[in-house]
């Protein structure tokens, strides 16, 4: 894993106006597949930042490395069918199909036809629209959400090692927002891409960032972990961009996995009750969970519970559903203690395998770090 | 057959069969029919030369007027472009027949012959340009921004994004001019025998001389029919070459 995308010292003066410098000395390095979002006030330079990368706005001193090669010395139209491109408000090709628009660059490209078709079937298998239904539809006949869907499988088409994004999900709504940025983080997992993501909204920049590059006219203020932006802000600028509460976004950040506490106590199902009433007395503890021989998830048992008759706690035990995976934020992880009333929730991986228990203690804990 | 099919259908049939009853009487009643007949080398004539100056001015003026068009619209020439509108929309209202004198008489000027076919023929282009040069360039204008942007972003050179996204999104509106102007040929078309330049005017100029309106009929029946047979050969076009993700549900019922 090498530098992927370097900026080093890079500034823009626009024409007509050059006692501002819309972009000042900014440097940064981002490692390949990383995220990193730009993010500031209005008129912070961020997206005059990320059109640098692709030359869409000519860069006044300083460069940008791609890869370890300086863009200025690459082909134009190269360096662009190198980099996917993603912009607020779509632009899909309304004359196109959507397999049309999502071939535009293989097909510039040169690629062969097959290629091009199995490429495109993958894309939008991965953004979730069947290709057999939506591959010869037009632009217009879908929703603002799947267009820009198809907008983010167009910019990906040509394997570009680099994308920028420019409020990619600025123009949906809240919910839908949720849901693609959501998708979004899923799809990176799978292509790895190193991005470049410009956004106004701080809780994006935190959740969909790797590091964030936070602007203010024109200046780098902060280039940090989303963690360590919440944690230690550079300054009272930061630390008012963020916002007052900047511990319940660091919730929304953190997995229950950090906070969780480990070896909980529990029973395999085929135990006697003696057994665990024993267990109970010595752990001091109300409950204890049930697993099976796989350590999956199967209920609990309780004082109330052991005082009916059975050979196994298999059969007296009680089912529950506070539990939750292990890759959940901890702001539903808090969400779902205060939901169920229980001191704890139980933690557990993809096979419902029991990880742990997440505790309000817990959360305090690593929130005070 | 249900109601959702008949009723596009009627609305299709009626106002054809209503045109076609209107020729025939109009034909019969003022013996236009037997006089076309009675003519008939002359009548065939007249209208290959009415084509003739029909398609030829369309030709032209629609190669040259798309061309101006699209080159108002790139990079150096854009800031003439509203200029030119400005000359374009002046120009487009002077009448079919002052366009027609002023050829008669602004040629000579030149050097040229004011009379024939030519000079009909630059009289009838230079009248039809005008909507084809404003439609192409309002048409490739009015291409949104954003997809022009990520167009560009993607690395698609000038050319490509002219001929793959610029032109196909443009087409219904360039489409549009080329019906207008095709409208203002055909229509001024009659005017062209005024200056020597031949076509089926001059069975109508005739009629309207003797009085005659069995001749008038027999003129202006088939420039009437020739208008209709031009538009409707532009509206299929326009279904044929305009992309089904930018047509309209009008379009579709066109």
């Amino acid at each position: 894993m090498g530098t992927m995308l370097s900026l080093q010292e890079v500034t823009k003066i626009y024409p007509g106006a050059e006692h501002i410098k819309a972009v000042d000395s900014l440097s940064f390095d981002l490692e390949e597949g990383e995220i990193c979002t730009m993010v500031g006030p209005s008129g912070c330079g961020k997206t005059t930042a990320m059109k640098m990368v692709n030359r869409l706005i000519p860069i006044t001193s300083g460069k940008i490395l791609i890869d370890g090669q300086n863009i200025s010395r690459l082909d134009t139209i190269e360096l662009r069918r190198s980099i996917g491109y993603v912009i607020q408000n779509i632009g899909l090709f309304p004359n196109m199909t959507i397999g049309e628009n999502i071939a535009t660059i293989p097909k510039l490209k040169g690629w062969d036809h097959d290629q091009i078709a199995e490429k495109v079937e993958g894309l939008l298998e991965i953004i979730n629209l069947p290709p057999s239904e939506y591959i010869d539809r037009y632009p217009k006949e879908l929703s603002g959400g799947q267009q820009q869907r198809i907008g983010v499988a167009r910019a990906m088409a040509a394997d570009p090692p680099i994308m920028l994004m420019d409020e990619p999900f600025g123009a949906i709504d809240p919910i839908n927002r949720e849901h693609l940025q959501d998708e979004f983080l899923k799809i990176q997992e799978k292509v790895n891409k190193t991005i470049v993501f410009v956004t106004h909204d701080i809780d994006e920049a935190i959740k969909m960032g790797d590091k964030i590059c936070l602007l203010k006219d024109g200046k780098l203020v902060q280039f940090a972990s989303p963690e360590e932006l919440l944690t230690e802000p550079a300054n009272e600028f930061v630390r008012d961009f963020v916002g007052g509460d900047r511990t319940l976004k660091r919730l929304n950040l953190l997995k229950v996995k950090a906070a969780m506490c480990p070896d909980p106590p529990v029973i395999m199902k085929d135990e006697s009750p003696e057994k665990a009433k024993s267990m109970l007395n010595e752990l001091k503890a109300d409950h204890l969970i049930v697993v099976d021989n796989e350590k999956r998830l199967m209920g609990y048992v309780d004082q109330e519970a052991l005082t009916k008759k059975a050979d196994e706690v298999g059969d007296i035990m009680r089912s529950t559903d506070a539990f939750l995976p292990a890759s959940s934020s901890l702001k539903d992880g808090l969400s779902e203690i205060f939901t169920h009333d229980v001191g704890y929730i139980i933690v557990v991986d993809e096979d419902k395998k029991v990880l742990g228990v997440l505790r309000e203690d817990g959360i305090k804990e690593i929130l005070r770090k | 057959m249900e109601p959702k099919v008949i009723f596009p259908l009627l609305k299709r049939i009626i106002p054809v069969a209503a045109i076609i009853l209107i020729v025939i009487w109009l034909y019969q009643v003022y013996g236009a029919l037997d006089y076309t007949i009675k003519n008939l080398p002359e009548f065939f004539r007249l209208v290959l030369e009415h084509f003739f100056l029909v398609i030829v001015s369309m030709a032209t003026a629609g190669s040259v007027g798309v061309g101006l068009g699209i080159i108002m619209t790139r990079k150096g020439f854009d800031r003439f472009g509203s200029a030119i509108m400005v000359l374009v929309n002046i120009w487009q209202s002077i009448p079919s027949l002052g366009v027609i004198a002023l050829a008669y008489g602004f040629l000579p000027l030149l050097g040229l012959s004011g009379i024939g076919v030519v000079p009909a023929l630059i009289a009838l282009f230079f009248h039809a340009v005008a909507p084809i040069v404003r439609n192409t360039y309002a048409g490739i204008q009015s291409v949104s921004k954003d997809v022009i942007e990520a167009a560009t972003g993607m690395g698609m050179t000038p050319n490509q994004i002219l001929f793959r996204i610029e032109i196909p999104n443009a087409l219904p509106v360039i489409m549009g001019g080329i019906r207008t102007a095709t409208a203002i040929i055909v229509g001024s078309a009659p005017l062209a025998c005024l200056i020597g330049g031949g076509g089926l005017g001059f069975w109508i100029f005739t009629g309207i001389a003797l009085m005659d309106m069995g001749i008038l009929m027999a003129g202006a029946v088939p420039v009437a029919l020739i208008a209709m047979f031009f538009d409707t050969l532009l509206a299929r076009l326009e279904r044929i070459v305009v992309s089904a993700g930018i047509q309209t549900e009008e379009y579709q019922a066109a």
